[in-house]
């Protein structure tokens, strides 16, 4: 009986959290996406006795009113460009970077976006725009096409990993807003990304 | 008026011994010669050169029907002329003030001394560089039977206001003037078949939205499709319809609408990347480019997007392509040992050619005529708008403050 509800749980685990690679069969990792009303929906089994399996939230998971606020006003500041900046100066936000006429995630590409979503899911207050860029070395009009391709694949990932997409919107820039505006090798990789501005709430 | 003024005095002045024309010997021959003597006018040299007798010079030296012959000193402008000067044609011009109007006269002899062109205009001081033009369009008109493209105008995006906003130029790069007011991104201009409006592209509002607005800048309008990205829009030349780049969840394909926001319809259905549309002129097809094969290439379609085929095989980035007025040829961006030049492709033979240049050469558009393409090209350091002849002949820079790019020639010769 108590396999039952362990396999239960896990496939929770497995359905809400597809990045987690597989079941744990002690002391479960529990799904950061799934709230504990979803938990308590399991159906009751009376002899269960064992508390090994039991769904406790993580340190870092944000679920309680009375959580959020304190974690968020106290550590980030008011100010939206102040906020971005410190953002991506902690790694909260990071950028992900595409090869030359490109638009599908590296690995690299895939953390930055597992790490922005997590900080976004502890931040639900918060709303993202993600811009489309390109390096100088293609053409502006096809650039600009490409542009709007790399930000809907973040946006894309960024909610599998559970972020909600009413809280994203996407823009392509194309090759118009360079990082680095020099025409060699290094600003070209710099220029290629899908770069993620918090606007607000 | 301060920048327009501006612009004007940055402008280079072409005085008439500068003017040269330089046509292929084969065609030499059906070139007319034409002397054009100073105008007969009691106004100043400084009055007259700028605004009049130097773009009408400079018009005439680029009509492609005419060759101006220089001009023997001390011979009043009649038949007698004309023969000393070796040419077919005087064309004697009289400037003179009417109170706040000034009055050109311009007469075409022949070597018989007979008028085969006689015509008054009047206009204010600023109507005079138009004055130019039109007694250019006429006669060109005159002996060609087509009217001249003096008239028509380059849109562009310019950044010299601090932002990438819509602006207009004469064919000539003269009277250079803002349009739109975004203070934001603005890009891509295209013309309507009329010459009376443009559509373009904005991210004046934070998203990337489609604008149509009137050639004095008036009438602005949002024209919201319903779907993201909306650029490269183009009208179509034959109906109210727009083609343009259109996106849904970060597929970008080929869409068309009616200019009042109706009727969207998407004409490509692939997973790759579209862009870059353009009407063929009798409107029945449509260019685009697209990254189905793994690099952007050129492909025409149906204008309901059946009966797709792939132009361009060569090189690995392909974009920008834009019909010739006559239909038989396109001209496009075109990437050559790793820069972009015009490759200028005839539709029938498939045959192409690639008019040299330095720096990067983008985003080319034919004049009315189809003798000229205008294009884009950073060889200075920076953007900045050319024109050549579809040889790559009598290259001539059109802008010269801030950065300039993306234009587009009206479709209509006047």
């Amino acid at each position: 009986m108590s396999k039952v509800v362990k396999g239960f749980i896990c496939g929770l685990v497995i359905i809400a959290f597809v990045l987690v690679p597989a079941c744990r069969s002690k002391k479960t990792t529990p799904p950061k996406v799934v709230p504990a009303e979803t938990a308590e929906s399991v159906p009751p089994i009376p002899t269960m006795t064992t508390t090994e399996t039991r769904v406790t939230n993580p340190p870092d998971f944000v679920q309680t009113e009375t959580q959020s606020p304190r974690v968020t006003t106290e550590n980030l500041p008011a100010d939206i460009e102040e906020l971005n900046r410190v953002a991506q100066q902690r790694g909260y936000l990071q950028d992900a970077f595409f090869a030359y006429d490109e638009s599908t995630l590296s690995t690299d590409a895939q953390s930055a976006l597992t790490a922005a979503a997590n900080w976004l899911k502890r931040n639900a207050q918060y709303n993202l725009l993600i811009e489309g860029h390109c390096d100088e070395r293609g053409t502006e009009q096809y650039n600009l096409a490409l542009g709007d391709r790399r930000a809907n694949t973040a946006k894309e990932y960024l909610m599998t990993l559970g972020v909600d997409g009413s809280r994203m919107r996407t823009v392509s820039y194309g090759e118009e807003r360079p990082f680095d505006p020099a025409h060699t090798e290094s600003a070209w990789v710099k220029n290629r990304r899908a770069h993620l501005v918090i606007v607000g709430r | 008026m301060t920048a327009a003024a501006l612009a004007l005095i940055v402008t280079p002045l072409y005085a008439q011994t500068q003017i040269q024309t330089s046509i292929e010997a084969s065609k030499a021959a059906n070139i007319v010669r034409v002397a054009i003597p100073w105008p007969d006018t009691m106004l100043s040299t400084e009055a007259i050169n700028g605004p009049f007798f130097a773009p009408l010079t400079r018009d005439i030296a680029g009509s492609g029907v005419f060759a101006i012959a220089p001009v023997p000193p001390n011979i009043p402008p009649n038949a007698d002329l004309a023969k000393s000067a070796n040419a077919q044609f005087v064309l004697a011009l009289r400037v003179t003030a009417e109170e706040q109007d000034y009055v050109v006269e311009a007469r075409l002899l022949d070597t018989t001394g007979a008028m085969q062109f006689g015509k008054r205009y009047r206009g204010t001081a600023p109507a005079l560089s138009r004055i130019a033009h039109m007694v250019a369009n006429d006669l060109v008109r005159a002996l060609n039977g087509r009217p001249g493209i003096f008239l028509s105008q380059i849109a562009y995006a310019s950044n010299r206001s601090g932002y990438y906003e819509i602006w207009l130029m004469d064919w000539d790069g003269a009277n250079q003037r803002q349009i739109s007011h975004h203070e934001a991104l603005s890009i891509l201009p295209s013309w309507s078949p009329d010459n009376d409006r443009m559509v373009y592209t904005s991210l004046g509002r934070g998203t990337s939205d489609m604008y149509i607005i009137n050639r004095r800048g008036g009438g602005r309008i949002r024209l919201p499709t319903g779907v993201g990205l909306n650029t490269s829009a183009t009208f179509s030349p034959i109906s109210n319809d727009i083609a343009f780049v259109g996106s849904i969840a970060g597929n970008p394909d080929i869409y068309v609408i009616h200019d009042d926001g109706r009727n969207l319809r998407r004409l490509t259905t692939t997973t790759s990347i579209e862009s870059t549309p353009e009407w063929s002129p009798n409107g029945r097809q449509i260019s685009f480019t697209s990254g189905r094969s793994g690099t952007p290439q050129i492909y025409v379609m149906d204008a309901e997007g059946t009966n797709v085929q792939r132009i361009s095989f060569e090189g690995e980035w392909n974009d920008d392509a834009t019909w010739a007025p006559d239909g038989e040829q396109m001209a496009y961006t075109s990437r050559v040992n790793g820069r972009f030049q015009i490759r200028i492709m005839n539709l029938v033979t498939r045959e192409s050619r690639i008019v040299a240049g330095e720096g990067s050469n983008e985003q080319p558009t034919w004049s009315p005529d189809g003798r000229w393409i205008a294009f884009q090209s950073n060889r200075s350091g920076r953007w900045q708008i050319y024109r050549m002849r579809v040889d790559g002949s009598d290259l001539m820079p059109l802008t010269f403050e801030g950065e300039n790019k993306d234009p587009d020639w009206s479709k209509k010769a006047e």
